[in-house]
């Protein structure tokens, strides 16, 4: 549902109760555009903002980051083996004389493109084939679906394995690769959505303009399901990190020299009592990181949501 | 389902993973005739036709039950019957306490929404929901780590499922030294689920006209939300804790691999690294089979919690 509609529904309400002065209010009080009243509602979402503010950080953080290090992360100390943190090293070096601090930095940037990656793409792809499958409908329609139900049975995370094991570990093969098994869950989703947009009369109206039928899923449909895409996109980059994450921990993901958080928080397990620097930076930006996220979208999707009370009224 | 995806396994892991390569190095070489003929006693020599294996691997499973050996011989059935039974120890029991407290925690915040308690509630389980597994079990290990330091005894123990020396009473007291922390670090991580999904549809349920007159007719909160809101609300739930099983299983992986328990989810690792492609595709049956249960016990619980759907 469409703040609009709550709006109209507002007014109409308003107009049969013959409370003139409701409408009137309505009126008088400078209409917010639908992009000015989700901000508003997200402002007064307290972690939500905290959130977005983390997030910021972290992002500039994996950015610029790099720039006060003394260290590459590739440069290996002899002198320093499994340092605790100094002056010199800030946040300690590995067994083999890493700086962890450049480590982390670059894990950190690692882990946001790939999320950033997965997550764009999966969204693209998923709102484009869900709503192309719900508008078109027929037989292509029927393959789209016989696709995703497939695909729902396959064990996507033993493939996810197999092929990165495949790659040697090169992170753009993993990220490809996590996006071909993560796009069919949220596509589902858009084509049930869709499934009523289709239905509606603007819809129809520009079909019988003469408007072509991708171009409909594409300046129609799509942006009607826009906010439900932003919550997905957010929480797909929740999930991409979990996953990268797990995958470099288990050895399957990125691989050496490249680190990944995953990868700098498995390598810091096997040492994590007697090196505890190893795992406490790398863990802490983690957390940060997917915490952050998930309150963003969390906020966003009360901001959205027209009967979410959580965010006050708007 | 299940048939067609063991099927499919089978095929991507014969393309993927290559037991050739165990025999690389190996000192004195062995020539290629050797290798082939070592490989052909375990059915994954791949200069035979990939066909040929399947219908040998296919007759061998649905004949004799016999899911093919690993490539340096050991047969396959014993180590999964072994380790599925490591793994349901661990899972069964993170299974009951993370639905149980999921649900219960769902009800407590609903009943009180917006009041402070649902709101740290509703905090804490953003935050669980969301820390990654690997943080949070390595945290719980530091943690139990630090505490058997202070306590200056052994109290939990960190790795592995069980000690090889204890016997009689001492094995049960054993056991639950090595299940309390992966238990826990399964139950903080899964429990958040559970509770957010219980706590909006029994939000949406309270507010449901059936539920106001249940109070109107002088029914307590506490029982117009037990005896009407609840049994709805549960339907959903029951629903998606069934389906979470198989994702149990695969979010056990990490948790075992950290916590050292010999179960599926580590023999999966350890299948991917060793070439075994037979286990590779054991494992994957087992996970479709999850799935396939996971499915049969949603039904079988919404017959149980509707009374709308009734069996003839």
């Amino acid at each position: 549902m469409s703040v609009n509609d709550v709006r109209d529904q507002l007014a109409a309400s308003a107009l049969e109760r013959g409370d003139s002065t409701g409408a009137a209010a309505m009126s008088r009080r400078k209409r917010l555009s639908r992009r000015e009243l989700y901000t508003r509602r997200f402002l007064r979402n307290r972690p939500a903002v905290a959130g977005l503010i983390i997030f910021v950080m972290i992002v500039l953080f994996s950015i610029f980051g790099g720039l006060p290090a003394k260290h590459s992360y590739l440069e290996t100390d002899f002198l320093n083996l499994s340092a605790a943190p100094s002056a010199d090293h800030w946040f300690g070096t590995n067994n083999a004389g890493n700086d962890l601090y450049a480590e982390t930095v670059h894990g950190l940037q690692r882990s946001l493109i790939i999320a950033l990656i997965v997550s764009t793409g999966t969204t693209v792809i998923s709102a484009v084939v869900g709503a192309a499958a719900a508008y078109f409908g027929g037989s292509f329609e029927r393959v789209v679906l016989g696709v995703i139900h497939f695909l729902m049975v396959v064990p996507t995370f033993l493939i996810l394995a197999l092929f990165s094991n495949r790659s040697g570990g090169s992170w753009i093969v993993i990220a490809v690769i996590m996006l071909l098994v993560n796009w069919f869950w949220p596509a589902r989703v858009v084509w049930t959505l869709s499934l009523s947009i289709r239905e509606r009369d603007y819809v129809s109206a520009s079909r019988y303009m003469g408007v072509s039928g991708l171009r409909i899923v594409v300046r129609h449909i799509i942006p009607n399901i826009g906010s439900l895409l932003i919550i997905q996109f957010t929480l797909g980059v929740v999930g991409a990190v979990l996953s990268e994450t797990g995958l470099s921990f288990i050895g399957f993901g990125v691989k050496p020299p490249d680190v990944s958080l995953g990868a700098l928080i498995g390598s810091g397990a096997d040492t994590v009592s007697s090196a505890p620097w190893l795992f406490y930076f790398p863990a802490a930006a983690l957390t940060l990181l997917t915490v952050s996220m998930a309150l963003v979208s969390d906020g966003l999707r009360d901001a959205f949501d027209p009967t979410s009370a959580a965010g006050g009224r708007a | 389902m299940v048939v067609v995806a063991t099927n499919i396994t089978y095929f991507l892991a014969n393309a993927f993973l290559d037991p050739r390569t165990l025999f690389v190095g190996r000192r004195p070489p062995l020539t290629e005739q050797q290798v082939d003929t070592l490989l052909q006693a375990n059915n994954l020599n791949s200069h035979e036709s990939i066909f040929l294996r399947w219908w040998t691997w296919a007759k061998d499973i649905v004949l004799h039950w016999d899911w093919g050996n690993s490539p340096t011989g050991d047969p396959v059935n014993g180590e999964i019957a072994f380790r599925i039974g490591v793994s349901a120890e661990l899972l069964l029991g993170a299974f009951v306490l993370y639905t149980i407290i999921g649900i219960s925690l769902g009800i407590y915040s609903a009943s009180r929404q917006y009041k402070v308690s649902d709101r740290i509630v509703q905090a804490t389980s953003i935050i669980t929901l969301n820390i990654p597994v690997v943080v949070m079990s390595l945290a719980i290990v530091l943690a139990a780590i630090g505490f058997n330091q202070k306590v200056g005894i052994r109290m939990f123990y960190v790795t592995g499922s069980s000690s090889a020396d204890a016997h009689g009473f001492g094995k049960i007291v054993d056991l639950l030294q090595h299940l309390t922390l992966p238990t826990i670090s399964l139950v903080i991580i899964s429990y958040a689920g559970t509770q957010m999904l219980q706590r909006s549809l029994l939000l949406d349920t309270i507010s449901a006209d059936y539920v106001r007159m249940a109070r109107a007719k002088g029914l307590t909160k506490a029982q117009a939300i037990r005896k009407h809101a609840l049994r709805t609300s549960l339907i959903p739930v029951a629903t998606q804790v069934a389906f979470s099983i198989p994702g149990l299983f695969t979010g056990a992986v990490l948790t075992e691999t950290i916590f050292n328990w010999q179960g599926m989810g580590q023999y999966f690792i350890d299948t991917l690294n060793k070439m075994n492609i037979n286990g590779v595709v054991a494992v994957a049956a087992f996970g479709a089979l999850m799935t396939a249960i996971g499915a049969v016990l949603a039904d079988i619980a919404v017959v149980v919690l509707d009374p709308r759907v009734r069996v003839h």
